[in-house]
């Protein structure tokens, strides 16, 4: 019997704290970079699991960014969706802290010897919370829902359109299995499941149960206040280790501010805050008294986009000189006052991919100038920008109107390229516009954020040479017969540390190639209500992982007790 | 005489009611050319509601192909027309479709975010009623005089300040810096329902609604202003005073009576810019409103929201010129006559 | 005509004659607007940067002067569309009446109860962002007023004596409009011109706020404020300064259009 092979090993999260990248590193934890009354957040990963007393019982209060548009665990697609559905909607794989996968709703899986064949064996003790038990027949259905054309669920669709067989061996199993022995397919089980009996029969999106899950998991909806709040409570049909609160609470408060003030006013217990919320609980008196600043790098990550089929930026030398025209040591010092990480590839550094030994391209504008001149870019008609084969070296760098990190991010760099004789317009766009566009590959440069969903730092489909738009979303189209191949091979490679080696030779290809110009990857920031304990934070996050939030417990009131004091 | 006046006053009243039916009828094109208009530009808008799926913040990229393929799916890959006799259909049953975000009856959303709206828009509407009247009557009733003078500079001030600075100094000064008015949004979380929360949601509608307040306070009270003035030099005034009438008997009964045509006909054109002001003041207090809901919808490409808003808000404005121009022919029979 | 302006009228001239001549010197500032110091973000008025500095530590005074320009230029660009489409259309419409006035006057009622901050986001977000699509935004959206005012004002002219004398005596469409009926409505065109551009130089300061204005860095006014609502805890000189700016543009054309109004109707004319 066959175990799938765990995919990324234990431990590196320790390693991965200290390493750093070389050139631009951000102070290590615990500098004090800014004045403030009262000590810096630590910038690392916490994990209080085992610190303390859970307290049991009481209500969470926790926001949400936006309101979900459903509670559908098939068809959700954003933040808010996540958030609500990890209390009540298990899925049959969770990813862990570490980011390895672990069961969930399934006890173990089995693969085949040709690797395209899983089979999975469900808990017999799972149940939906109305008493019936998790069946194999709803992970078949909610498959067979996710393959369905007529069914819009980008998120999982394309993780199964190499499935051929979807079946159930018996009550509890099911198998899957694939068209080719792709050792990603693994992650297509990280997939929570709807209950067939609500679903089967009716119009697939105006079922009752998108907006009033059953749950699975170990809390239950309760209700769904538009606009307002969403409500859940302890399930009692749960079988696993319960969660310490007995209510969970979300408010939907789109504004950072706002959310800053229910916290410190007490009727909330955590929110995300940005750089200058930050700053501004640092100074703030209030805010020491009741609440703390919880502060990591997730996998997340900035960059510039540049189409490689644009005669401006196909040429490799373009990408690199463009690359050293970017400040981004200042980037990192400025504007993320040191809360940031140059990256040097398609990955954060706790990525397992990232090679922490292959340095960024250095901030070196006479460098890039050189490499700008042999390319054949040279200011020959005296207008200051520079030109080749009568072309203008200028080009539209387009953003999203609503992110301002992202028109700060395109602003500095216009002004550094316009030094170098580079003409970047910087054009904010609506958001689907601008979706619109990129998805399409047609623009010339636009700035764009990687929020990883999940642990799978598979590149191939964002930077393999057959996943062009408008069928793929290699939205540079990057094309290096030498990377592609690494790109299979990792995919066919089951062993995870080769695997890793292959990424790692791919870091390096990525860094000397420069597709796009990567930018930082900036620590994610949390407020927290001190009375709130059993954090545990990983490279996915507060939530994007198992237990995630289910191991916070909360004391009753705010008191600072000695061992809770940062 | 009797009969006389009798045939006019029916002549009179015929030619109003021919004005009436030729005005609501001429309405009717208006609003089909309202409703085609938005209908076209918002198809014609790059992206689709399935632009909103993905993207940055779930960090999964979707396709063009994908994208192209839940279009299909909603059923937008339709010639316009076709899906413009569609949507017509349903409205002529009074069914506005579903949202596409949350697939959510359209008329629910829209009930959702009405009563937000209506406290805004009618407190503020009330409010500027209540203050530019007697402004403008006083500083009308004496023109040049000190009140009106300074009334007038301050007015006038009001009127040149845009919306959004408005709000963002009364913000900074009330609740930032002296933190005397909540922030943002309808209520405070810890508010209790009810009359006992009256207080927490009277102290969050007092900045949106002094911004949508004190814009046309300003231009009604000088339009106010004016027409008393005006009126109060007419003759059926001085007819007043020399019957013995107080001048502030006078001024309320005949000049105030007589400026409020104008005021009516302008009510007519305040209502819908107080709606599409109110897009602005619920962005920037995080006011769940109709203004919000609309933005919102078209930045994710909603249609069926979009349009039944549009419909709704043209149907109001026309509603509301249509009856300014009504009450103004009332008022006075020469306009009966025109188109 | 100046002559007859009253004193506030005269002020408001001065004031707008100023703001021109500062648009006039801008570009000697429009270095110091660009540089970008990430190291002085978000700081105080003080003596160095009188207005403070913004999000990415530009000197905040120079981009208001920098603005200055761009704000006024299309404005007045705007408000000319809006003045020459109005115009037209209801001129027309009140000149040659029946069925010509009837279709006109339902476009103008269309275009009118239009939601109006639905066509603006709707043209300047789904058009590329430049200031040609600003203009045509706003002057498509404000045409109405003028055309309903032209209308009216022809209405009023045609059956004046001299009109009806000069159609009488064999006199084209067009010369009759610009012999008799436009000398006339010059001044009220001009009231009407000038109430035109400081409402777009609102609308165009609102379009940028909302951010489907003008692209950057060649931020207008509306533009510098609408990065303010983010840092409105701490930098309330982002929110201040910009507007202050606006408010004064928008007043001192605001107070040009209502003493010419005044004047010209106090001296009779319509």
């Amino acid at each position: 019997m066959k175990r799938l092979p765990l995919l990324f090993l234990v431990g590196f999260l320790a390693a991965c704290r200290a390493r750093e990248s070389a050139v631009g590193a951000g102070p290590t934890p615990g500098s004090a970079l800014t004045p403030t009354e009262t000590a810096a957040p630590p910038l690392g990963f916490l994990d209080e699991s085992k610190e303390g007393t859970p307290v049991e019982g009481g209500v969470l209060r926790r926001r949400l960014l936006g309101e979900p548009t459903t509670l559908n665990a098939v068809l959700q697609s954003g933040l808010p969706e996540q958030q609500v559905l990890q209390y009540v909607s298990r899925q049959l794989l969770d990813f862990d802290a570490r980011l390895d996968l672990a069961p969930g709703l399934v006890e173990k899986w089995e693969v085949s010897d040709d690797g395209r064949e899983y089979r999975l064996f469900l808990r017999k003790d799972a149940a939906w919370e109305d008493g019936t038990a998790v069946t194999a027949g709803d992970a078949v259905f909610t498959i067979r829902q996710i393959r369905d054309p007529k069914i819009p669920s980008p998120v999982f669709k394309p993780l199964f359109a190499d499935a051929d067989i979807v079946e159930a061996i018996d009550a509890t199993s099911f198998r899957v299995r694939f068209r080719s022995a792709d050792a990603m397919h693994a992650y297509a089980f990280a997939l929570p499941l709807l209950p067939e009996k609500r679903y089967a029969g009716r119009p697939f999106l105006k079922v009752r149960e998108n907006r009033a899950p059953l749950s699975n998991g170990p809390y239950r909806f309760v209700r769904w206040k538009t606009q307002e709040s969403i409500e859940l409570e302890r399930n009692p049909k749960w079988s696993g280790a319960p969660g310490h609160f007995d209510r969970i609470l979300f408010r939907v408060m789109p504004e950072n501010p706002v959310a800053y003030r229910a916290l410190t006013e007490g009727s909330l217990d955590e929110t995300a805050i940005d750089q200058s919320l930050k700053e501004r609980a640092a100074a703030d008196r209030t805010f020491a008294a009741c609440c703390r600043v919880v502060e990591f790098y997730n996998l997340d990550f900035n960059y510039i986009a540049l189409n490689n089929r644009s005669p401006l930026f196909s040429d490799v030398r373009v990408r690199r000189a463009l690359t050293m025209l970017l400040d981004r040591p200042s980037i990192v010092r400025g504007l993320y006052r040191g809360s940031a990480r140059i990256i040097s590839g398609p990955w954060a550094p706790d990525s397992p991919a990232y090679d922490s030994r292959v340095t960024a391209l250095p901030f070196d504008p006479r460098a890039a100038a050189e490499l700008l001149d042999r390319a054949g870019w040279r200011d020959t008609n005296g207008n200051g920008t520079r030109d080749k084969a009568g072309r203008e070296f200028e080009f539209d760098l387009l953003g999203s109107a609503g992110s301002t990190a992202g028109r700060q991010l395109d602003e500095i760099f216009a002004a550094e390229l316009a030094q170098a004789g580079v003409r970047a317009r910087v054009r904010p766009m609506e958001w689907a516009a601008f979706v619109e566009r990129i998805d399409a590959g047609d623009y010339e440069a636009a700035s764009l954020a990687w929020a990883a969903s999940d642990g799978n730092p598979d590149p191939y489909p964002y930077w393999h040479s057959s996943q062009f738009p408008p069928g793929g979303v290699n939205v540079a189209f990057y094309a290096n017969p030498a990377a592609d191949r690494l790109m299979e091979d990792a995919r066919r490679e089951r062993d995870p540390a080769r695997r890793r080696e292959i990424y790692h030779r791919l870091h390096r290809i990525f860094r000397d190639d420069a597709p796009v110009v990567f930018v930082v990857n900036a620590s994610q920031k949390y407020a927290f209500r001190r009375r709130i304990g059993g954090l545990v934070t990983s490279p996915l996050g507060l939530y994007g992982f198992w237990p995630g939030p289910l191991s916070w417990w909360g004391r009753p009131d705010d008191s600072v007790t000695p061992e809770s004091a940062h | 005489m009797v009969g006389a006046a009798g045939r006019l006053r029916d002549s009179g009243e015929r030619a109003l009611i021919r004005f009436l039916v030729r005005r609501i009828a001429l309405a009717i094109p208006t609003l089909f050319g309202i409703v085609v208009v938005v209908f076209l530009l918002m198809h014609l808008a790059p992206g689709s509601p399935a632009s909103a799926i993905g993207g940055a913040e779930s960090g999964r990229r979707v396709s063009a192909a994908a994208r192209a393929e839940m279009r299909r799916l909603y059923g937008l890959d339709r010639p316009l027309p076709e899906r413009f006799v569609q949507w017509l259909g349903r409205v002529a049953r009074f069914d506005l479709g579903e949202s596409f975000v949350d697939r959510r009856p359209v008329s629910e959303r829209i009930r959702e975010a009405l009563p937000a709206t209506l406290a805004l828009n009618g407190l503020a509407l009330l409010l500027t009623l209540a203050l530019a009247i007697p402004i403008g009557v006083a500083a009308g009733g004496r023109p040049e005089g000190p009140f009106d003078r300074t009334s007038a500079v301050m007015l006038f001030a009001l009127y040149s300040t845009p919306v959004f600075w408005a709000a963002l100094l009364l913000q900074t000064l009330l609740s930032v810096k002296l933190g005397w008015l909540p922030l943002y949004g309808v209520s405070s979380d810890a508010a209790p329902e009810g009359l006992a929360g009256l207080a927490d949601r009277l102290a969050h509608l007092a900045l949106p609604v002094t911004c949508l307040t004190y814009g046309s306070l300003a231009f009604v009270a000088r339009l106010v202003r004016s027409g008393v003035a005006e009126a109060r030099s007419q003759d059926f005034v001085t007819a007043a005073l020399a019957r013995g009438l107080s001048r502030r008997q006078a001024l309320w009964r005949h000049a105030f009576r007589n400026a409020l045509l104008p005021v009516v006909t302008l009510l007519g054109l305040l209502l819908p810019g107080l709606l599409s002001g109110s897009v602005i003041v619920e962005r920037i207090f995080a006011w769940p409103g109709l203004g919000r809901l609309y933005f919102d919808s078209i930045l994710s490409r909603d249609y069926p929201v979009v349009l039944g808003l549009s419909l709704i808000g043209g149907v109001v404005t026309l509603a509301a010129t249509l009856a300014a121009d009504i009450a103004a022919a009332f008022v006075d029979p020469r306009l009966r006559e025109s188109a | 005509m100046i002559r007859r302006l009253p004193a506030s009228g005269r002020v408001a001239l001065v004031v707008v004659a100023l703001l021109w001549l500062v648009a006039a010197v801008s570009p000697l500032f429009a270095g110091r607007a660009a540089e970008i110091r990430l190291d002085e973000r978000l700081q105080a008025p003080s003596r160095l940067h009188p207005f403070g500095t913004d999000d990415l530590g530009r000197d905040l005074a120079a981009r208001v002067v920098v603005a200055t320009p761009i704000s006024l230029a299309i404005g007045l660009v705007a408000a000319a569309v809006s003045l020459v489409v109005g115009f037209g259309i209801g001129g027309a419409a009140g000149y040659f009446g029946g069925v010509t006035d009837l279709l006109l006057s339902r476009l103008v009622e269309v275009v009118l109860c239009f939601p109006v901050l639905f066509l603006l986001l709707a043209l300047a977000a789904f058009l590329p962002p430049s200031p040609a699509t600003v203009v045509l935004a706003i002057g498509l959206t404000t045409w109405p007023s003028d055309a309903r005012y032209a209308r009216a004002e022809i209405l009023k002219a045609k059956s004046l004596d001299y009109a009806r004398a000069a159609k009488a005596a064999g006199a084209g469409p067009l010369r009759i409009l610009l012999r008799h009926l436009l000398p006339n409505a010059l001044a009220p065109l001009l009231v009407s011109a000038a109430f035109g551009v400081s409402w777009a130089i609102l609308a165009e300061a609102a379009l940028s706020f909302l951010g489907v204005g003008l692209p950057p860095p060649a931020a207008s006014w509306g533009g510098i404020l609408s990065s303010a609502p983010a840092y409105i805890e701490e930098a309330w000189w982002l929110a201040l300064f910009p507007g202050l700016a606006l408010f004064a543009t928008v007043s001192a054309y605001n107070l040009l259009a209502e003493s010419l109004r005044r004047a010209t109707t106090e001296a009779g004319g319509k």
